[in-house]
């Protein structure tokens, strides 16, 4: 039986706060959190080896610690719920479950880092879930966990949910901040890191939906038990929102550690691939593809994915069978990060662009030799050269799809009668993706 | 639709203002400016109370948000114009958006639009039906891939018809038949009910104390609450010298270390150090016991945990 860390109220009705209370929660709110100083709080969530959940794995005890103490100036909690990276809907789906416990591990983290104001940025097109927020947030306040003096214990916390306007870039932490801040949400240059100087100019500290959420069982039933799951350097459990190919997609909590075939294969879990496996993509679409050999060899952590040079990112596994096209798939990503690219870098504004009309003629059969060279050659050359990762997000599909399919892509190219002739470089511009 | 700058008839002020400025959307409006430190930061959301109340951006709406934000037009327009929820033009009764990326792709989606735009007969980049009841734009992910592929109608996610009412089903993605079946309940609806039912853009707005020192707040700054930090994990070792040597690790504010050492059966303080310092030595048997009690300027803390003296190396 798998201990389950943060979904363990899904389908319980834990919306409601006496639903919510009668299953344990807010037990940590008392003598538990208000006898730990901060330091010993951020310490504890150290030991337990907690990492960020919302694509970056960053330790999360560390994260806290780089929060200045003591400061003049406000300390501000950020959660990132702008959920954009395609195939990820975790964090939607536990929000609109259990939002008690986000709201419990906020409450925490406010502690620890002694926040005033924290804010919960959530994607406009959730609007379910900002209402389950909203109910949920009226009702902690009404029974006492948020507003000044919590509990009689001095401390004071406020929450707000802040509603977001469709742009993918808000997932990035800076990007994010200023979009909270009333600006267009473009990612400023670090540093400053947004722990020194974040939100309105003071310490702020971003983290995800899952990892706060993860908080209140690691206070309840300590960190040994939280560090025994899961493998040493990624300790404890990680939901995974799995899509595509699969009998039941869902949204899955498992330790970290197990095998990806596990995850799609088990009866607890997706229940086995539709078709023949081709590939998948492990942590969203940033993350470089594997095929179906190397998907053999996969286990979900952070170290494990990184060992078949992709990354664990957001958790989120599409899995795609052999009746999948790898062009349609990379052209639907390229599409994608070219009409999510900010426009604030050049060499992403353009080169995002760029490579979405090359694969797009590509696709309508007009492709010449060379193209997917020249492709490559973007990538290589759009991706370090940016304020923020998008630029880096687009090229490792593209390297990695052309990569691991090449056959495919070639295949495509000469279905043009002249692919051999003369290359015409699609550079023009305005945006003709739109 | 929302990414096309296509000219679009703008309503005057005289006919927006008197929407606008009325009791319930002004207090919505102020709740919203005291939940940040500056007024500016509520700009993206009293955009979206600009919308819900008109169904789209006019550009007065946008010059109203920015007055009441204390922004200047340009830069309310600007924001308006990043992100692409906000709509820029009037949609049909029922704003249809289907998800187009990856996920969604693989399972059919582009089957899905272009089924939408045969049946509907509109263009998926934002066209509106004649009788005004459908808009349909393909967009990018829209988060919930479990049920690709996946559409949006106005700001519920719908895949089927389930007792009547638009649903999404746990794993339940579309196909062109409950496409069909959606559209007809969206027509048998437009002929029973008149309107669709405003939705609070905010899920829900309810009165808070604000952002201490914000405009209109009444709340109160952090106080100093949290208990003093203790030294964590005291440990003692012996150096090639045979000294034995207390490591821990502590808080910065912490000024002042009270060292302690079991004599009899009591702690006495042996040392008191500043709070900077990394390590202590000293000459001592093995066995004696030794804990940390930290100082910072709220006062005294917790004891730490013992460590004991280990024996001298090659004794």
């Amino acid at each position: 039986m798998t201990t389950l860390t943060v979904t363990q109220n899904f389908g319980k009705g834990a919306k409601d706060i006496g639903v919510y209370k009668s299953l344990g929660g807010y037990s940590t709110i008392g003598q538990k959190l208000f006898d730990l100083s901060q330091f010993e709080l951020i310490d504890l969530v150290t030991r337990s080896g907690l990492r960020g959940r919302g694509g970056a794995g960053f330790p999360t005890g560390m994260k806290w610690s780089f929060v200045p103490r003591n400061s003049a100036k406000p300390v501000y909690l950020v959660v990132n719920a702008d959920e954009g990276e395609p195939g990820t809907f975790k964090d939607h789906v536990l929000m609109l479950e259990d939002p008690h416990r986000l709201i419990e591990g906020m409450i925490l983290c406010g502690w620890a880092l002694g926040v005033r104001t924290a804010y919960i940025y959530v994607r406009g097109e959730f609007l379910a879930a900002i209402d389950t927020l909203n109910a949920a947030l009226k009702q902690a306040y009404e029974a006492g966990f948020l507003g000044e003096n919590i509990k009689g214990s001095g401390y004071s916390l406020d929450i707000y949910v802040h509603r977001g306007a469709g742009a993918y870039i808000c997932g990035e932490e800076t990007a994010l901040i200023n979009s909270l801040e009333g600006f267009k949400g473009q990612p400023r240059l670090k540093p400053p890191f947004p722990a020194v100087s974040g939100a309105w100019a003071s310490p702020t500290c971003v983290n995800n939906v899952e990892t706060l959420m993860a908080l209140p069982w690691i206070l309840e039933n300590g960190v040994e038990a939280y560090a025994a799951m899961g493998t040493p350097k990624s300790t404890g459990t990680k939901v995974f929102s799995v899509s595509g190919d699969v009998k039941r997609p869902g949204v899955y909590e498992v330790p970290l550690g197990t095998p990806l075939m596990e995850l799609l294969e088990s009866d607890k879990y997706c229940q086995g691939v539709v078709g023949t496996l081709k590939g998948v993509i492990p942590g969203g679409s940033s993350s470089p593809v594997l095929t179906a050999e190397e998907a053999a060899k996969a286990n979900m952590d952070y170290e494990s994915l990184a060992s078949l040079k992709t990354m664990l990112g957001s958790g989120a596994v599409v899995a795609f069978n052999t009746t999948r096209s790898a062009v349609g798939m990379l052209a639907s990503l390229t599409r994608f990060y070219a009409h999510e690219s900010c426009g604030q870098c050049t060499p992403c504004r353009e080169g995002t662009g760029y490579a979405d009309r090359i694969l797009k003629t590509v696709v309508a059969g007009k492709g010449r030799d060379g193209d997917l060279d020249h492709m490559l050659s973007l990538a290589a050359n759009f991706s370090y050269t940016t304020i923020c990762p998008l630029a880096i997000a687009d090229a490792w599909p593209i390297e990695n799809f052309i990569g691991k399919f090449r056959g495919e892509f070639d295949a495509a190219v000469s279905r043009n009668p002249e692919h051999a002739a003369d290359r015409v470089d699609p550079a023009f511009r305005p945006g003709a993706f739109w | 639709m929302s990414h096309c700058h296509t000219q679009v008839e703008q309503p005057g002020a005289a006919e927006i203002l008197p929407k606008l400025e009325v009791p319930s959307v002004l207090t919505r409006v102020d709740e919203l400016i005291r939940r940040y430190p500056v007024p500016r930061s509520a700009l993206l959301e009293v955009l979206w109370v600009a919308q819900e109340i008109l169904g789209w951006l006019p550009q007065e709406a946008i010059k109203w948000s920015a007055s009441k934000c204390k922004v200047s037009p340009v830069h309310a327009y600007g924001v308006s114009m990043f992100y692409t929820m906000y709509k820029k033009e009037p949609t049909g009764r029922f704003f249809v958006q289907i998800c187009q990326n990856v996920a969604c792709h693989i399972l059919g989606s582009e089957d899905i639009i272009a089924h939408a735009e045969k049946s509907l007969g509109i263009s998926a980049h934002g066209g509106t039906t004649s009788d005004n009841l459908f808009t349909l734009l393909r967009v990018e992910c829209l988060g919930a891939c479990g049920n690709g592929p996946v559409m949006q109608i106005n700001d519920d996610f719908v895949t089927d018809i389930v007792d009547g009412k638009l649903a999404m089903p746990v794993g339940v993605g579309l196909t062109p038949e409950r496409f069909d079946r959606i559209v007809a309940w969206c027509r048998e609806r437009a002929k029973s009910v008149a309107k669709e039912p405003s939705r609070d853009a905010l899920g829900g707005l309810f009165d808070t104390m604000g952002h201490p020192g914000a405009l209109l707040s009444s709340s109160q700054p952090q106080k100093a609450y949290s208990p003093v930090p203790p030294a964590l994990g005291v440990a003692a070792s012996r150096t090639d010298e045979g000294k034995v040597k207390l490591t821990w690790r502590t808080a910065p504010e912490v000024t002042t270390l009270h060292i302690e050492k079991k004599s009899g059966s009591d702690f006495a303080e042996a040392a008191a150090i500043s709070g900077k310092e990394k390590e202590w030595l000293d000459e001592a048997p093995e066995g004696t016991e030794y804990r940390i009690v930290t100082e910072t300027a709220q006062g005294r803390g917790k004891s730490s945990n013992v460590a004991k003296a280990p024996a001298a190396k090659g004794a």
